[in-house]
Formats: structure tokens, sequence, C-alpha cells
């Protein structure tokens, strides 16, 4: 009997409840998707950096404090994929001409290889701006993607289009908050160059026509410094400083469905503005394969010649996956 | 008693040697009375023979063996060593030659059998003091008592010459490592405007979107029993002509947007889907029989799906 209650009636020693992020989508009923950002081969400092960088973007449906070992090859990150619900890989190595970045698809591929020819961590980003800003909750949320310049029908940058957007969880616009649009990432295609812009910012927003005072003021109820001040009425007549950019303000403006912390009501129009958090990459898209870090080439930026025939037979399945 | 005798007699003692013997004896002195040594005994270092004898009887009956007796001996081998080293010094020490005087041979009597042993310190102290008082010439090499100089500078040359070749692989290996890593500019050039503003464009849109699709569930809070059916129910709805949409929209000229399409829901165009929610839904079916041979205008233009994704592409 006390056996029985043991195994049945009481609830066996819970550890210390850990409110994991569901791994499907209640709404949508969609599988969230989650990644590993890990290293090929050892890395110099920066790019160790920015592995961490990558990381803290990728969040939270990632490993941040992923530790890998010397000996850890791409199966036992593959082996661990598949219970833990890892969709995607992304690695970075260090060759002796340029350092890669591969995003792959778990656990058939696709593999896209991207060159990183020029990259800025997120230590440097924040060192280039006067005030780098880090709000509380910044990283609790996964970012928004979006993705300009990747229209001109080829199958390998429609092939990158829905790799990166399938990185992140699909918001659905009936029951997202606006609250947890906290980040947004930007891949920018150029034509003439073939470089991908990758850039990271933080979204931030601010109600128009409210003057930068009285915004602090709300916002961080504080008493204010009148020393230099005639009257009362001056802190809210006198404006400060000259409100930054008003042309920009026009078209980033929103209307919010709901307040959004202290500022921001649904009344009024809100401001969009961005702030870079990096890391900033320079990417170029040099290999796509089929399976992997293996299996035959797709799309190849060297061999196009060799590759193009291939691509017109095999692109349609492929580009599905 | 014994000090007068001892004075003058290191010049009767050798003459060969007598220059550098008194020097050298003064020098001792100067150098005992600069540091005040406190067992002052030992100044007279050149006792008359019979003195010496004297000495040793004495130590031997003190110390009852002979070890004492070559010590003795190698004290003044030692003594004329360091006295061969003081030459250099000369100059240093004659200033303090006449300095000396005999006061200090004091305590000598008294002592003098015991003081034997300690002789030897002495005179490695003063080999060692007189070491250190060296004037160091701006040699690179700094002091080296050896005489292969040239040897450890050969070597000294190797080590920097290695470290040169260490640093620069290092230089490389760091520079490698820091290949492509750009440190962004203070001031935001055009390019990086761009992109923000691509970026925003892209927010606003979303935020939009968003405000669009939300704004009829204005005022029902979910977390309300009450609101929150009423929207579990306005979700219901949304699947269903989500059903009915993408069967419509499985058309070749729509079929890459099909991968985006995960939620969308229009309220205001239920009436073409949204035969479901008739009364004479499933009853009359005359709707239902080729809805999807049907070419719904409505639904094409209709801005579906909008996902978190809006691919500027028309930029």
């Amino acid at each position: 009997m006390a056996r029985f209650r043991n195994k049945r009636g009481k609830a066996p020693v819970k550890p210390p409840v850990v409110k994991k992020p569901p791994a499907v989508n209640q709404v949508t009923g969609e599988k969230v998707p989650k990644s590993i950002v890990f290293s090929r081969g050892k890395l110099p400092g920066p790019l160790k950096q920015l592995e961490h960088d990558l990381r803290k973007l990728m969040l939270p449906h990632t490993a941040l404090k992923l530790k890998e070992k010397k000996r850890n090859n791409l199966k036992d990150f593959l082996n661990i994929a598949g219970p833990m619900g890892v969709t995607h890989f992304l690695m970075l190595s260090n060759p002796k001409s340029v350092p890669h970045l591969r995003v792959a698809r778990t656990p058939q591929g696709p593999t896209l290889t991207f060159e990183i020819h020029e990259y800025a961590l997120a230590a440097d980003v924040a060192r280039s701006q006067a005030r780098p800003r880090c709000p509380q909750g910044l990283f609790q949320n996964p970012p928004l993607i979006v993705l300009s310049g990747f229209g001109n029908g080829a199958k390998h940058l429609k092939l990158t289009t829905i790799m990166f957007q399938n990185i992140f969880p699909a918001i659905d616009i009936n029951t997202v908050k606006l609250s947890s649009c906290q980040r947004i990432v930007l891949l920018n295609y150029n034509s003439e160059t073939n470089l991908i812009d990758f850039r990271h910012y933080s979204i931030r927003l601010q109600p128009v026509g409210v003057s930068r005072r009285i915004r602090k003021f709300v916002q961080n109820h504080q008493v204010p410094d009148l020393r230099n001040l005639q009257d009362v009425s001056d802190f809210v007549t006198k404006a400060g400083y000259g409100s930054e950019s008003e042309a920009d303000e026009e078209a980033a403006t929103v209307s919010l469905v709901s307040d959004l912390g202290r500022v921001n009501r649904a009344s009024t129009k809100s401001a969009v503005k961005l702030q870079e958090i990096g890391p900033r990459m320079t990417l170029r898209l040099a290999r796509v394969e089929e399976g992997l870090c293996s299996g035959s080439v797709i799309f190849s930026e060297y061999v196009k010649e060799a590759v193009a025939e291939e691509t017109q037979e095999a692109g349609n399945e492929e580009a599905g996956d | 008693m014994a000090d007068a005798a001892v004075a003058p007699l290191p010049p009767a003692m050798d003459p060969t040697v007598r220059k550098r013997k008194t020097k050298s004896g003064k020098s001792q002195k100067s150098n005992k009375k600069r540091k005040s040594i406190p067992m002052a005994s030992k100044k007279p270092k050149k006792p008359s023979q019979k003195m010496l004898k004297l000495f040793r009887k004495r130590a031997r009956d003190y110390q009852s063996d002979e070890e004492e007796d070559p010590a003795d001996a190698g004290d003044e081998e030692t003594l004329a060593e360091s006295s061969g080293e003081e030459e250099e010094h000369e100059e240093l020490d004659a200033g303090d030659e006449d300095e000396f005087s005999g006061s200090e041979d004091d305590g000598d009597g008294a002592q003098l059998g015991i003081t034997k042993f300690t002789e030897g310190c002495r005179a490695f102290k003063m080999a060692f003091t007189k070491i250190m008082k060296k004037h160091l010439s701006n040699d690179p090499l700094g002091p080296i008592l050896s005489a292969n100089k040239k040897l450890v500078a050969e070597k000294l040359a190797e080590e920097v010459a290695e470290q040169k070749v260490k640093g620069e692989t290092k230089k490389e290996k760091h520079l490698a490592g820091e290949k492509g890593h750009v440190t962004p500019a203070n001031i935001l050039d055009p390019k990086e405007k761009f992109l923000i503003s691509v970026a925003t464009k892209g927010v606003v849109k979303l935020f939009n979107a968003v405000n669009k699709a939300q704004n009829p569930q204005k005022g029902l809070n979910p977390s309300k029993s009450k609101d929150a059916k009423e929207l579990a129910k306005r979700r219901k709805q949304a699947f269903l002509s989500e059903i009915q949409k993408s069967s419509t929209y499985d058309n070749p000229s729509k079929s890459n947007s099909t991968t985006f399409s995960k939620s969308t829901n229009k309220e205001d165009n239920k009436e073409s889907g949204w035969a479901p929610l008739r009364d004479s839904y499933m009853l009359t079916s005359s709707k239902l029989k080729d809805w999807d041979k049907m070419a719904d205008p409505a639904p094409v233009d209709e801005p579906e799906s909008r996902h978190m994704v809006s691919s500027s592409d028309e930029e």
C-alpha cells in the first residue's frame, strides 16, 4: 500500500520548476524553432566573441552557455539536436581564407555557407555609441526578422529567405504583444555586390510630440532638476533641445493597440526608433548544400556555370525545405 | 700594548709586497671603519712572526685541533687576493686612508686568539663589499665577473632575436584572427541610415498590421474568462476561415506565399469565406459543392498572412 502510495499518490520530489518556453506554439500548434550556435575548429578570440554574440541574438530559443569540446564533431551535435528539438545549427569556422558562417537546418539540411567578409561585435557597436541601450527584458523574446532585397527570384535567395524566416518563431499578429517585440534582425541583400548586411537592432517606441523632458519625467519618476527655470510652467512649455529628426518620424510612426510601458499610450502616436545592438556582419552566400554540411551542391558562388543546370532541376524540391 | 707594536709591523714584514699590503690593510681598516663593525679586533692582519706563532699557539690551546692552521694560511691568501682586487679601487680608498688610525685596535689583544675564525668572514665581507662598491660602467650586459663576456653577449643577442621572431609570429596570428573584424564608426554613415530605415519600415509595417488585426479585440482582456471565451470563439472562427482560404489559395500563382500563410484572418472578409458561420451551412450546401473551383476575387487582393516577415522586396 505504502509503495503504491509512494508511486502514485505522492508526487516524487520535483525539481524546482523552471518555466520553459513551450516547444510548441499554443496558438498555431507550430513547432518553435530552436537553434544552437557552435564552432567548427578553433576560433580566434574575436570570432569566439562573435559566436557568443550570435547566441545572444538567437535567444531565447538557444543554448547560451553551450559547452563545446575540441573532440565534439557534427554528429554529436546532431545527436542531441533530435531530443532537444533543435532545428537549426549556426556554425562558425575560421579557415585560412575568410571566417565562415554556416546555417543549417537539422537533421536533413540544407546548409547555407556564408563568408563573413566583415563583422563587428556587439561590444564594438556599443562602444561606438554614446548611449548604448540594453533594457531589462531585451533578450527575453525572439527578435523579429526583416528580409529586404531578396526578391529577385533566384532560387538560392529564396532559400535563404525561407531559412532565415524559419529560424525564429513565427508571429501571430492576432495574439502577439507589442511589448514582446523588442529586437529586430535585418538582412539586406545588395544585388550589385551580392553582399548581405546582417544587422541587429533594438526597437524603442516613443510618443510623438512629447518633449524629452516630460517623457523622461514620466518614465523615470524622478524629481526633475528645476534650478535653471524661472517658473514651474517652464518645465512644460520650454522645449529642451530641438526634437531630433522630425522628418523621419513621420514615416516611422505607429498607433498602438494597447498601452505600452508608461509613456506609450494607445491613444497617441508613437515613433519607432531603432538602435543597433550588434553584432553586425557582412555576409556573402558562398555555397548551398543539400544535406547537413554534405550532399550535392545546389548553389556555389564560384562555380556558377557548373551548378547552374543542377540548380534548374533540383531547385524545385530543395527550395521547399 | 699590542696595538702600538702592530701598526709599524706590516712594513717590516714583507718588503716586496709591502706597499700593497699596507694599502690593502689601510683600506680594510677604512672599510671597517665605515661599516663600524662591532668586533673590531682584526685589523692587524700582518702580525710579526713572533706574534703569529703566539696566535697559533693560543688558537691551538683554545680549539685543540689543527684546523686553524690551514685556515690561517688561507686567510693570508684571501687577503692577498682581495688586495689584488682592491688595486682598482685604490684611488677610491686613498681618500679614506688618512682616516685610518690605530684607535680600533683596542680590543685586539684580548680577543686575538678567538678572532682567527672570524677573519675569514671578514675577508669575504671585504671582498663582497668591494664588489658591491664597484662603479658600474654603462655596459648593457651589466656586471659580469666571468671572463666569457662575449659568450653571454652572444646568448643575449640570440635571445633577443628569438623573442623578435616569436613576437612577429604572435602578431601575425593575432592579425589572422582579426581578419574581417572591423570597428564601426561612431557616426552613422548613409548606409547604416538606410539599413535602419529599412528595418524601421519593416517594424512599422508589422505594428500597423498588428494594430489592424487586434483592434477589433480591443477592450477584451484575455485574462478575464468572459473575454477569453469571446476571443477563443473568434479565434476558432478565424481558424475555420483559414481552412477555407488555404484551399482556395492552392493555385500555383500563390504557391510560394503559402509557406508563410499560417496566421491569416481578416475578420472583415468573412462574408466570402465564412460559409460555416451561416445558418444555412451544410443544409443547402450549394456553396460548398464547388467552392474550390470558384475564382474568388476577394481573398486574392486581401493582404494575407501578415507574417512577422515583411519582406520588403519592392525596395
